[in-house]
């Protein structure tokens, strides 16, 4: 599997150039079969042998809804893939969709805007909070060096009552039209909702790979001692960290929202399975310092597609959680045996 | 990270070896899976010409939802009608995605248990554009262009005659010592639910009716959780404890109430001195088992099944292109213990096979 983490950053100490130089090699890109081609190549034959007793898997309407299902999800994915990467995890990302949701619901319900207006500035405050939330964990995390998981945990749980208690349970309605059209319609066989999750990707695989803030991501990720000892601001690497998983958590949150036409405080409750299951199938490190958009993209294609054609096959919605909990916990291990076979 | 090769050092596994470790892993598990499923669903389908339709329920939490499912899928084998489930654990987004995938697989029809009122109508809307029908069972979606069916309960007109009936109980006993009146004691559902705001209301209309032997002393928000009915039927017998008339708008508070009541020392069957009158709705088994045990006096019921046989009817009806009323409601029935020898077993809650023992 590619490993990111031989960019400058990382080699012994006494090499190594300053970090903030932003000089020496990037984190490589996957070569040859990469985390992104074998799951994609794992999708397609997964695809490929249900066929013959789903054919309406492949029916262009069910290919269209694969598509927009993913949408969302991919922007959590994403955005929890920066965490992710520098060893941390996000427990908070469901929460920050609730809230998100009922925040920007409320704003884009307000009486006297129009409908683009109120989309605006509903998303604006949505991302607000979202990053918002993301400096506060990621302050939490640093500045109190408090393990990721109790923070984040802690926040989760704080922001779920908020939501519940702000809207006394209720969800909220009369959202502008034009949200459910970027939600839910599609151009061309494109649904909308592309254009706002393909730059987000493009923007995340930027980041990762043409910026030193990428390096910096994985280089704390790898190694954090390493990473400081080489110059790496690594809290402030891992607060951005938080800080853009709760914005792009928020896109998601825009997008769900527009899908139910709806800002409900219990929005996304049940899907953080599915994002980090999603990420480490798509060859993200529970471990820190490896991952790729691309890997990211196909694991989340992957776990839709599970979802989507068990849905196809008449399994229980019980049977689907157990199947995906199956699938998730062997890309874990196979992750650890990845990690142990690097570490030996 | 810096690895040297050196002459007689353990080589580290290449990452395109390490790669190709994990393509093999891969390959073979998913391989295993798919064979494993194509095998089952193999080995248990056949090529099948009969109708399909999507039943997507938003839960199976509570045992009124388990049997109304169990009851639907019952009526549709009946009537040799493929049924596809889908149950969302009560995630609304979940629920459109069935939903959606039930529409891309063309099926016949869509019933549809939703969560709530508004985030119903994407779901419904989706189907509109594909032509396929779509009956909502019991809670009607908000005010929309999206067209459905509803099949419903009669909330309130239920919850108004059992509440009457406990009026005519509550003529015929004493109220407490030195009470003029039986003091009275509401638990409400989720008042975001249509449903809750019926039973609601009836109750509101039946003690209205008999205000000069009821008055109602607390009112009890549930929000349908068993946890917050226990707190607030405690606090409310704390601070009336001449409470004599208890409603639970669901059944499934029973527990709740019995163990609040027994803490008040007013666990007591008909007849005797203490006994609380006690009324409930949904017909559920813990109402049926606590009606012959002789601890309930009333209980408003659903017919489940005939509210099955009304949601397939209509769903057949729209398909064929009859006119069917937007909302059809199941009239209802209400168990007393002077009926309950010959309506008793029309209670959905008396054919579930779940045994609840009421304890003294």
């Amino acid at each position: 599997m590619p490993a990111y983490s031989n960019g400058p950053l990382l080699v012994p100490a006494t090499a190594a150039p300053p970090a903030n130089e932003g000089t020496g090699a990037r984190p490589r890109r996957p070569s040859g079969l990469g985390s992104a081609g074998l799951v994609l190549m794992l999708a397609v034959l997964y695809f490929v042998l249900l066929l013959p007793v789903a054919p309406d898997l492949a029916n262009i309407e069910n290919l269209k809804l694969i598509l927009s299902n993913m949408l969302p999800l991919l922007a959590v994915t994403l955005g929890q893939t920066f965490v992710l990467i520098t060893k941390g995890i996000d427990l908070s990302v469901t929460a920050i969709i609730a809230a998100a949701s009922v925040a920007g619901a409320a704003v884009m319900a307000l009486p006297g805007w129009t409908g683009a207006a109120a989309l605006l500035v509903g998303s604006l405050v949505m991302v607000g909070l979202g990053a918002a939330v993301g400096l506060i964990n990621g302050l939490a995390v640093t500045k109190l060096t408090m393990p990721p998981f109790m923070v984040t945990l802690s926040t989760m749980m704080a922001l779920s009552g908020a939501a519940v208690f702000g809207t006394r349970g209720t969800g909220i309605y009369g959202l502008p039209a034009v949200l459910a059209v970027l939600s839910q319609e599609e151009l061309g066989g494109v649904p909308y909702a592309a254009l706002l999750v393909v730059p987000l990707g493009v923007f995340a695989h930027v980041l990762l790979f043409r910026t030193l803030l990428g390096r910096w991501l994985f280089a704390v990720g790898r190694n954090p001692k390493t990473a400081r000892v080489s110059g790496v601001p690594v809290h402030r690497t891992i607060v951005l960290a938080y800080v853009l998983c709760g914005g792009f958590t928020a896109v998601g949150a825009l997008l769900y929202t527009g899908r139910l036409e709806t800002g409900s405080p219990v929005l996304g409750q049940r899907i953080f399975l599915d994002v980090v299951g999603a990420a480490v199938m798509g060859g993200v490190s529970l471990f820190g310092g490896k991952g790729s958009v691309a890997g990211v993209l196909c694991g989340v294609l992957f776990i839709t597609l599970i979802d989507n054609s068990l849905d196809i096959l008449g399994f229980s919605s019980f049977a689907v959680l157990m199947t995906k909990g199956v699938v998730i916990l062997m890309a874990a291990v196979l992750d650890a045996t990845r990690a142990r076979r690097v570490a030996a | 990270m810096a690895h040297h090769s050196l002459p007689g050092c353990v080589r580290r596994p290449s990452k395109r070896g390490d790669t190709r470790a994990s393509a093999r892993w891969g390959l073979w598990l998913v391989s295993a899976w798919a064979l494993l499923v194509l095998t089952g669903v193999c080995g248990c389908r056949k090529k099948d010409d009969r109708l399909t339709v999507g039943v997507a329920f938003e839960t199976l939490q509570t045992e009124y939802w388990v049997a109304s499912f169990e009851i639907m899928k019952a009526e549709l084998e009946r009537r040799n009608i493929r049924m596809l489930e889908a149950i969302a654990d009560g995630d609304a987004n979940r629920q459109l995605e069935q939903v959606k995938t039930f529409v891309a697989r063309r099926v016949d029809g869509i019933i549809i248990a939703p969560k709530d009122a508004h985030t119903v109508i994407p779901m419904v809307k989706a189907a509109n554009r594909a032509g396929i029908p779509v009956v909502l069972y019991n809670r009607p979606p908000a005010p929309s262009k999206a067209k459905s069916i509803t099949v419903g309960v009669d909330n309130f007109s239920i919850t108004r005659d059992t509440v009457l009936h406990m009026c005519e109980l509550a003529r015929q006993v004493k109220p407490p010592e030195g009470k003029r009146k039986h003091e009275a004691l509401l638990v409400m559902g989720d008042l975001g639910d249509f449903n809750a705001i019926g039973r609601r209301d009836g109750f509101l209309s039946a003690v209205e009716a008999c205000h000069d032997r009821v008055e109602v002393v607390s009112r009890v928000p549930s929000e349908w959780n068993q946890e917050k009915a226990l707190a607030g039927v405690t606090n409310g017998l704390q601070a009336h404890p001449n409470i004599s008339f208890v409603f639970t708008s669901s059944d499934f508070l029973l527990p709740s109430v019995m163990s609040a009541l027994k803490a008040a020392g007013k666990w007591e069957k008909v007849g005797s001195d203490h006994h609380v009158i006690l009324g409930a709705f949904d017909g559920d088994a813990t109402a049926y088992a606590l009606l012959r045990a002789g601890y309930l006096d009333v209980d408003g019921v659903q017919d489940v099944f005939y509210q099955s046989q009304l949601v397939v009817d209509a769903l057949l009806g729209a398909r064929a292109g009859r006119a069917v009323a937007p909302v059809v409601l199941d009239p209802g029935l209400v168990v007393h213990q002077g009926n309950l020898g010959t309506l008793g077993p029309r209670m959905w809650g008396a054919a579930v096979s779940k045994v609840v023992k009421p304890s003294s």
